[in-house]
């Protein structure tokens, strides 16, 4: 019995020993986090990835930042510049906006930041030779398409800059990490992004670590202009990818934050961490995109060329009625996703500050253009059998003549527990389509060629505007994985728009898409009138979806968790998380 | 050492060059064969800008030319090339940075496996079927059966959280403790295995017999004549055990978030980092065809009787 005793005891000890790691002291300056894995670049021109964005939010500053207002609203705000002007509209159509930069503005070198510095870096994250991910983001800026940005610094303080028009995302763009600031004698450097030594920024913070694979430190910048309103003193961000470290390392209160938990178990985290479990919405869409020159329509009908084109889209919008969204997310993905019914992502508003999709369709009863209901699920798929009908042969259990199709997704256990739900789904029907996964790079490769039939998508908006989800779709586009206005469908003319109701001169009937899509999307482009330009978008995407190669499935959330002792945290709707103002408390 | 096995370890050192160029020129061809691209992403660039990258980084040239001038550029300057996708960084470097870490981790394992392996078998063998064999015996066969990345976990759990006495963090301090112990495990259960059957095949033999028969102390007889001669199974288990260690690492190192080699390995497959694919591939490759050539060569040195041709 003392033997036991004597165990207990022991056993106890070790367990308080244990609690007393896991505590952290009140008013600590450190804040532990853990986003992804080592980011490929901390160059701000050429980083595309979402960790690296907030990394690099942290250690930069641009002329505008995310900040949150007393509310609790994400707000734009100015930062290096002392406000965010409006623009001068010439007589050319184009668009100049001159910015004065605030006094004090250092490098953490000591240097100042001049307006040269702005123009610089524009200039070079937008060029060729960089080859830049997201040197597209400059696209707005006047000569962009000649290969030389209308920027220019007039003085030291003193920035100027043209757009081809005036553009509504515009300060949202100022507040991209594409569009901060770098210091030529610094990037002359070209590993200059890999080391704390030569990593010379301008922001809230300085790298003063980085231990390659294992993790970054960032450390308060005396010289940042607005140093005291920067309350957490250092951060770490750790770098794994792995989720179970990840929560391993939650768990037992190493780190504050981490940016992703197993699928697996995230029904048991949310039970056991209430507080801490925390989704917030992702502009983003994931949905499954057809191949607009696959051949799916049996020979016997005899169509050729728009009426086909016509079928088609019938019968691909039928299918993506098949489908129960709701059992997706809550079965699958269980993540918090939303049922999508439109493209264009939950998260982007209208100018009046309503929700682009709850617009979207123009359907009584429903938004966007299905009815994503628990409760229309049957109705839809039995309007879906009865559209197939006049295509297909129908022996009263099935379709007897539907061909074989095949879905590619990259090779992932979530993607293809939604690609076997989807082919059980039209498999109730005699619909066979059969699975294929490809790894990433190989898969990336094959939809962008447009070798295949159907295929999961993604797409995740760079900036809060509708236009990133519709621009991806016209004929040019590298994006364009639907093969809109190309190969065979270059020459199909089926497509109609008419704008003339809002004062343009344009009414298409019967045009190929680069007649109709491509147009309407270089009007929104040229488009200043905010109103107008929305409701164009909205036709745009009217017209994107009457084709039935999209079918949404679910808009993204981001899920991460966060210690209940963290205050002062927020994220921005492109998933950056901010930890400058943070404290720790308790 | 006499002029045959002089000429032999010569022959074998040339073999494994070629074996190393042999990986080289598949591993080039391989690569670029599969499809998809460095510069490939889910947002694309333009045509034009691709075509800079490209030309930036030679691959707009015939494929046959980038293999010769790789091959110069490895054997002239020992230059591995530029990451493509850590835009800044060379190959070397993160080879290097990584291979810190895993060779620390790698040998620290290995020794840990052939001292605890050898001592654990032997003690098994001498104490043949009573009862400290038999607890031996059960737990190596559970380490041996029982994959790193199940092991891993496990100790993940108990020791970095229920426990909460080792971190779960591959690079806070003592990060590598539970990495080592998970990696080690299933070489020291064979190594065990491995030396308490080749002890007792040897404590059978006839000169065991006699040195008892002389008197020679226990002692002697184990250290001076049984052990060493059992160990000869256990070193041409070397090669293989350092393969096991050079790929467990690759599990391990993503468990526990050990900034190793491993996920420089893995990533740049995904990625077409084509000069970061050719630099671990070789590393890996030179690693395990040295550590075999050593193996063979010690297996010499132990026991004069084998002929190595």
């Amino acid at each position: 019995m003392k033997k036991i005793l004597a165990l207990l005891l022991a056993l106890i000890m070790v367990l308080a020993l244990a609690a007393c790691t896991g505590n952290k002291k009140t008013g600590d300056s450190l804040i532990k986090v853990c986003l992804s894995s080592e980011p490929d670049t901390l160059d701000p021109a050429l980083n595309s990835a979402v960790d690296g964005a907030t990394l690099i939010s942290h250690l930069f500053s641009g002329l505008a930042k995310w900040a949150q207002d007393k509310s609790g609203k994400l707000v734009i705000v100015a930062d290096c510049a002392k406000e965010l002007v409006e623009g001068v509209a010439n007589d050319d159509g184009t668009v100049t906006y001159t910015y004065t930069l605030r006094d004090g503005l250092k490098w953490s070198d000591g240097k100042d930041v001049t307006a040269k510095d702005f123009e610089f870096a524009w200039k070079r994250a937008a060029s060729e030779e960089l080859g830049a991910d997201y040197g597209y983001m400059f696209e707005v800026v006047d000569g962009y398409n000649e290969g030389n940005l209308n920027v220019k610094a007039i003085d030291d303080k003193t920035l100027e800059v043209t757009l081809y028009n005036s553009v509504s995302y515009w300060n949202e763009l100022l507040a991209f990490p594409t569009y901060f600031p770098v210091r030529e004698d610094v990037v002359g450097n070209e590993s200059w992004a890999t080391d704390p030594a030569t990593y010379i920024s301008n922001g809230a913070y300085t790298m003063t670590g980085w231990e390659h694979n294992s993790v970054i430190t960032l450390e308060k910048n005396p010289n940042y202009v607005d140093a005291k309103e920067v309350l957490m003193n250092k951060i770490e961000f750790y770098l794994s990818d792995d989720e179970n470290n990840m929560v391993a390392n939650f768990k037992n209160g190493t780190w504050q934050l981490i940016d992703g938990v197993p699928t697996n178990e995230m029904t048991a985290l949310k039970e056991q961490y209430p507080d801490e479990f925390k989704v917030i919405g992702q502009i983003g869409t994931y949905y499954v995109c057809w191949n607009v020159n696959e051949e799916i329509l049996p020979a016997e009908l005899g169509l050729t060329g728009a009426e086909a084109e016509a079928a088609k889209a019938d019968i691909r919008n039928a299918i993506s009625k098949m489908f129960d969204r709701n059992y997706i997310v809550e079965e699958i993905g269980k993540a918090g996703q939303v049922p999508a019914s439109s493209f264009v992502a939950m998260g982007m508003t209208n100018p009046d500050g309503s929700e682009f999709y709850k617009t979207a369709g123009h359907n009584e009863g429903y938004n966007g253009y299905y009815n994503v209901a628990k409760d229309a699920v049957e109705s839809n798929f039995n309007e879906a059998i009865e559209t197939l009908k006049q295509y297909y042969n129908w022996d009263g259990s099935k379709f007897t003549n539907f061909p074989t199709m095949t879905y590619l997704y990259n090779t992932s256990e979530g993607h293809k527990a939604i690609g076997e739900y989807l082919q059980a789904q039209l498999a109730q029907v005699g619909i066979t389509m059969n699975l294929e996964n490809q790894e990433w790079n190989t898969f990336l490769n094959t939809r962008k060629q447009g070798n295949y039939s159907i295929a999961r998508n993604g797409w995740l908006a760079d900036y809060n505007d509708p236009i990133c989800f519709l621009d991806m779709w016209t004929s040019g586009s590298g994006n364009n994985d639907v093969q809109f206005g190309k190969g065979a469908h270059a020459d199909v003319a089926c497509y109609s728009i008419d704008i003339t109701d809002l004062g343009y001169d344009i009414k298409v009937e019967n045009g190929t898409w680069a007649e109709t899509y491509d147009v309407l999307i270089k009007t929104i482009k040229n488009c200043t009138d905010n109103e107008k330009r929305y409701e164009l978008m909205h036709r745009a995407e009217d017209l994107l979806m009457s084709t039935g190669c999209i079918c949404p499935l679910y808009y993204y959330t981001d899920i991460f968790m966060i210690a209940k002792t963290v205050k002062g945290f927020f994220a921005n709707p492109l998933g950056y998380k901010y930890f400058m103002y943070c404290t720790i408390e308790g | 050492m006499n002029s045959k096995t002089a000429f032999y370890i010569l022959k074998r050192i040339l073999l494994a060059i070629l074996t190393v160029w042999i990986v080289i020129t598949v591993t080039f061809f391989v690569m670029h064969a599969v499809p998809g691209g460095p510069f490939m992403s889910e947002k694309a660039i333009s045509p034009s800008a691709q075509a800079a990258l490209e030309a930036k980084y030679g691959l707009d040239k015939p494929l046959f030319e980038q293999y010769i001038t790789y091959l110069k550029d490895i054997v002239t300057k020992f230059d591995f090339g530029p990451s493509l996708k850590q835009r800044g960084r060379m190959v070397i470097d993160v080879i290097l940075d990584g291979m810190k870490t895993s060779v620390k981790l790698g040998i620290i394992a290995a020794v840990i496996a052939g001292i605890f392996g050898i001592v654990l078998g032997a003690v098994a063998a001498l104490r043949r079927n009573k009862i400290v064999d038999k607890i031996i015996m059960v737990i190596t066969t559970a380490f041996v059966s029982m994959p790193s990345f199940i092991m891993g976990s496990l100790l993940l759990v108990l020791f970095a959280i229920r426990l909460g006495v080792l971190p779960a963090n591959g690079a806070a301090r003592g990060g590598l403790v539970l990495p080592i112990i998970t990696l080690s495990l299933y070489p020291m259960a064979y190594i065990t295995r491995l030396t308490r059957s080749s002890m007792l095949d040897v404590l059978g033999q006839d000169y065991i017999r006699t040195a008892k028969a002389k008197g020679v102390s226990g002692t002697k007889i184990i250290f001076g004549h049984a052990l060493k001669n059992s160990l000869i199974p256990v070193i041409t288990y070397f090669g293989p055990m350092l393969a096991y260690i050079v790929t467990g690492s690759l599990v391990v190192e993503r468990i526990f978030a050990v900034p190793g080699i491993g996920r420089a390995f893995v990533s740049s497959m995904t990625n077409r980092d084509y000069p970061m694919i050719m630099g671990t591939t070789i590393v890996l490759a030179v690693l395990i065809v040295v550590m075999n050539l050593v193996s063979d060569i010690l297996y010499k040195v132990v026991d004069p009787r084998i002929n190595l041709e």
